[in-house]
Protein backbone atom coordinates (compact mmCIF):
# COMPACT_ATOMS: atom_id res chain seq x y z
CA UNK A 1 0.00 0.00 0.00
CA UNK A 2 1.83 3.19 -0.91
CA UNK A 3 1.74 6.68 -0.23
CA UNK A 4 -0.72 8.67 -3.00
CA UNK A 5 0.59 11.66 -4.03
CA UNK A 6 -2.03 13.88 -4.89
CA UNK A 7 -1.14 16.79 -7.88
CA UNK A 8 -0.20 19.82 -5.78
CA UNK A 9 0.22 18.24 -2.36
CA UNK A 10 1.60 20.15 0.29
CA UNK A 11 4.82 18.72 2.08
CA UNK A 12 4.82 18.49 5.66
CA UNK A 13 7.32 18.46 8.37
CA UNK A 14 7.01 16.72 11.64
CA UNK A 15 9.09 18.31 14.31
CA UNK A 16 9.46 16.17 17.51
CA UNK A 17 10.70 18.20 20.69
CA UNK A 18 11.82 15.74 23.90
CA UNK A 19 13.79 18.41 25.15
CA UNK A 20 12.20 20.34 28.37
CA UNK A 21 12.55 23.60 29.65
CA UNK A 22 15.75 22.62 31.55
CA UNK A 23 17.45 22.78 28.09
CA UNK A 24 16.44 26.30 27.14
CA UNK A 25 18.91 26.49 23.77
CA UNK A 26 16.77 23.46 22.44
CA UNK A 27 13.19 24.63 22.34
CA UNK A 28 13.40 27.56 19.96
CA UNK A 29 14.71 25.78 16.93
CA UNK A 30 11.50 23.81 16.27
CA UNK A 31 9.17 26.92 16.27
CA UNK A 32 11.29 28.77 13.84
CA UNK A 33 12.20 26.34 11.09
CA UNK A 34 8.36 25.42 11.81
CA UNK A 35 6.91 28.67 10.98
CA UNK A 36 9.73 29.11 8.40
CA UNK A 37 8.32 26.19 6.65
CA UNK A 38 5.19 27.84 6.64
CA UNK A 39 6.48 30.56 5.15
CA UNK A 40 7.79 27.97 2.38
CA UNK A 41 4.15 26.61 1.61
CA UNK A 42 4.74 23.70 3.76
CA UNK A 43 3.19 21.57 6.55
CA UNK A 44 4.54 21.72 9.99
CA UNK A 45 3.46 19.84 12.96
CA UNK A 46 5.41 20.15 16.36
CA UNK A 47 4.92 16.88 18.81
CA UNK A 48 5.91 17.53 22.22
CA UNK A 49 7.33 14.27 24.02
CA UNK A 50 8.53 13.36 27.39
CA UNK A 51 10.48 15.82 28.95
CA UNK A 52 9.30 18.50 25.70
CA UNK A 53 5.61 18.69 27.35
CA UNK A 54 6.89 21.14 29.81
CA UNK A 55 7.31 23.58 26.89
CA UNK A 56 3.69 23.65 25.99
CA UNK A 57 2.69 23.53 29.60
CA UNK A 58 0.81 27.05 30.47
CA UNK A 59 3.08 29.81 31.91
CA UNK A 60 6.05 28.28 31.33
CA UNK A 61 7.11 29.51 27.60
CA UNK A 62 6.86 33.09 28.81
CA UNK A 63 9.96 32.59 31.24
CA UNK A 64 12.73 31.69 29.01
CA UNK A 65 14.02 34.34 26.58
CA UNK A 66 17.86 33.83 25.17
CA UNK A 67 19.86 35.67 23.75
CA UNK A 68 18.42 38.86 21.74
CA UNK A 69 15.55 36.39 20.67
CA UNK A 70 12.11 37.30 21.80
CA UNK A 71 10.53 35.16 24.66
CA UNK A 72 9.64 31.88 23.64
CA UNK A 73 6.21 32.00 24.01
CA UNK A 74 6.57 35.32 21.56
CA UNK A 75 7.92 32.72 19.27
CA UNK A 76 5.48 29.96 20.25
CA UNK A 77 2.63 32.23 19.76
CA UNK A 78 3.84 33.70 16.06
CA UNK A 79 4.41 29.90 15.02
CA UNK A 80 0.83 29.36 15.98
CA UNK A 81 -0.31 32.07 14.17
CA UNK A 82 1.24 30.99 10.50
CA UNK A 83 -0.78 27.35 11.24
CA UNK A 84 1.83 25.01 13.06
CA UNK A 85 -0.25 22.51 14.44
CA UNK A 86 1.25 21.54 18.14
CA UNK A 87 0.08 18.28 19.51
CA UNK A 88 1.03 17.11 23.16
CA UNK A 89 2.08 13.40 24.63
CA UNK A 90 -0.20 13.84 27.70
CA UNK A 91 0.67 10.48 29.42
CA UNK A 92 4.41 11.84 29.08
CA UNK A 93 3.09 13.67 32.52
CA UNK A 94 3.41 10.32 34.22
CA UNK A 95 7.12 9.58 33.54
CA UNK A 96 8.34 13.00 34.90
CA UNK A 97 6.03 13.58 37.63
CA UNK A 98 3.86 16.00 36.21
CA UNK A 99 0.16 16.58 36.74
CA UNK A 100 -2.48 15.90 33.59
CA UNK A 101 -3.96 18.77 31.87
CA UNK A 102 -2.82 22.36 32.37
CA UNK A 103 -1.29 22.85 28.71
CA UNK A 104 -1.62 25.37 26.65
CA UNK A 105 -5.26 24.97 24.02
CA UNK A 106 -3.64 24.81 21.19
CA UNK A 107 -1.76 22.12 21.97
CA UNK A 108 -4.03 18.97 20.98
CA UNK A 109 -3.43 16.14 23.42
CA UNK A 110 -2.44 12.65 21.47
CA UNK A 111 -0.85 9.43 21.89
CA UNK A 112 1.66 6.55 20.60
CA UNK A 113 -1.03 5.72 17.57
CA UNK A 114 -0.70 9.10 16.29
CA UNK A 115 3.50 10.19 17.05
CA UNK A 116 3.57 6.15 14.67
CA UNK A 117 1.24 7.53 12.21
CA UNK A 118 2.64 10.79 11.51
CA UNK A 119 6.27 9.64 11.18
CA UNK A 120 5.10 7.83 8.27
CA UNK A 121 2.62 10.30 7.15
CA UNK A 122 4.94 13.31 6.83
CA UNK A 123 7.64 13.88 4.21
CA UNK A 124 10.54 14.18 6.58
CA UNK A 125 10.52 14.37 10.33
CA UNK A 126 13.22 16.53 12.75
CA UNK A 127 13.61 15.30 16.41
CA UNK A 128 14.91 17.78 18.75
CA UNK B 1 -31.01 8.42 10.48
CA UNK B 2 -30.60 5.15 12.11
CA UNK B 3 -28.42 4.21 14.98
CA UNK B 4 -25.58 2.18 13.86
CA UNK B 5 -25.23 -1.18 16.65
CA UNK B 6 -22.64 -2.52 17.55
CA UNK B 7 -21.50 -6.21 17.57
CA UNK B 8 -19.38 -5.40 20.80
CA UNK B 9 -18.42 -2.66 23.19
CA UNK B 10 -15.15 -1.96 24.95
CA UNK B 11 -15.13 -0.02 27.57
CA UNK B 12 -11.88 1.69 27.89
CA UNK B 13 -12.40 4.53 30.38
CA UNK B 14 -10.17 5.26 32.61
CA UNK B 15 -7.72 3.86 30.99
CA UNK B 16 -4.79 5.80 29.23
CA UNK B 17 -2.51 5.75 26.11
CA UNK B 18 -1.24 3.47 24.62
CA UNK B 19 -4.16 0.95 26.38
CA UNK B 20 -7.07 1.58 24.66
CA UNK B 21 -5.48 1.34 20.93
CA UNK B 22 -3.97 -1.68 22.16
CA UNK B 23 -7.04 -3.38 23.84
CA UNK B 24 -9.12 -1.98 20.62
CA UNK B 25 -6.42 -4.37 18.60
CA UNK B 26 -6.77 -7.17 21.01
CA UNK B 27 -10.70 -7.14 20.89
CA UNK B 28 -10.80 -6.46 17.03
CA UNK B 29 -9.24 -9.28 16.66
CA UNK B 30 -11.84 -11.38 17.99
CA UNK B 31 -14.47 -10.10 15.80
CA UNK B 32 -15.61 -11.49 12.18
CA UNK B 33 -15.23 -9.18 9.31
CA UNK B 34 -18.05 -7.26 9.02
CA UNK B 35 -18.83 -6.79 12.47
CA UNK B 36 -18.85 -3.40 14.62
CA UNK B 37 -16.87 -2.73 17.41
CA UNK B 38 -17.78 0.09 19.69
CA UNK B 39 -15.60 1.83 21.71
CA UNK B 40 -15.72 4.07 24.84
CA UNK B 41 -12.67 6.00 25.84
CA UNK B 42 -12.28 9.12 28.22
CA UNK B 43 -8.03 9.63 27.32
CA UNK B 44 -8.46 13.03 25.55
CA UNK B 45 -5.32 11.09 23.26
CA UNK B 46 -7.72 8.81 22.11
CA UNK B 47 -9.25 10.40 19.57
CA UNK B 48 -6.55 11.08 17.31
CA UNK B 49 -5.05 7.66 18.22
CA UNK B 50 -8.01 5.28 17.57
CA UNK B 51 -9.19 7.13 14.33
CA UNK B 52 -5.07 6.55 12.82
CA UNK B 53 -4.84 3.51 14.23
CA UNK B 54 -8.45 2.26 12.16
CA UNK B 55 -6.98 4.27 9.33
CA UNK B 56 -3.36 2.17 9.17
CA UNK B 57 -5.50 -0.96 9.88
CA UNK B 58 -8.04 -1.14 7.28
CA UNK B 59 -10.93 -0.62 9.49
CA UNK B 60 -13.72 1.94 8.92
CA UNK B 61 -14.08 4.12 11.66
CA UNK B 62 -17.80 4.86 10.94
CA UNK B 63 -18.58 7.39 14.05
CA UNK B 64 -17.21 9.51 16.27
CA UNK B 65 -19.33 10.79 18.78
CA UNK B 66 -18.13 13.09 21.94
CA UNK B 67 -20.71 12.62 25.10
CA UNK B 68 -19.11 15.55 27.52
CA UNK B 69 -15.13 13.89 28.40
CA UNK B 70 -16.47 10.14 26.90
CA UNK B 71 -15.45 9.51 23.06
CA UNK B 72 -17.82 7.03 21.68
CA UNK B 73 -16.14 5.33 18.24
CA UNK B 74 -18.07 2.62 15.71
CA UNK B 75 -15.56 0.79 14.26
CA UNK B 76 -16.25 -2.15 11.36
CA UNK B 77 -13.51 -4.43 10.97
CA UNK B 78 -13.12 -4.88 7.41
CA UNK B 79 -11.12 -7.95 7.18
Amino acid sequence: MGKEIEKGKRKRILYVQTSGIDTPERLYSPFVLAMTAKAMDLDATIYFLGKGITVVKKGEAEKIKLGNFPSLKEIMDQAIKTGVELMVCEQSTQLIALQRGDFIPEAKIVGAATLNDLALEVDASMWF
Amino acid sequence: MQSIKPDRTLDCIGLYCPVPVFKTRETMDELKAGEILEVLADDPAAEEDIKRWAKRTGNELLELKKEGRIIRFLIRKNR
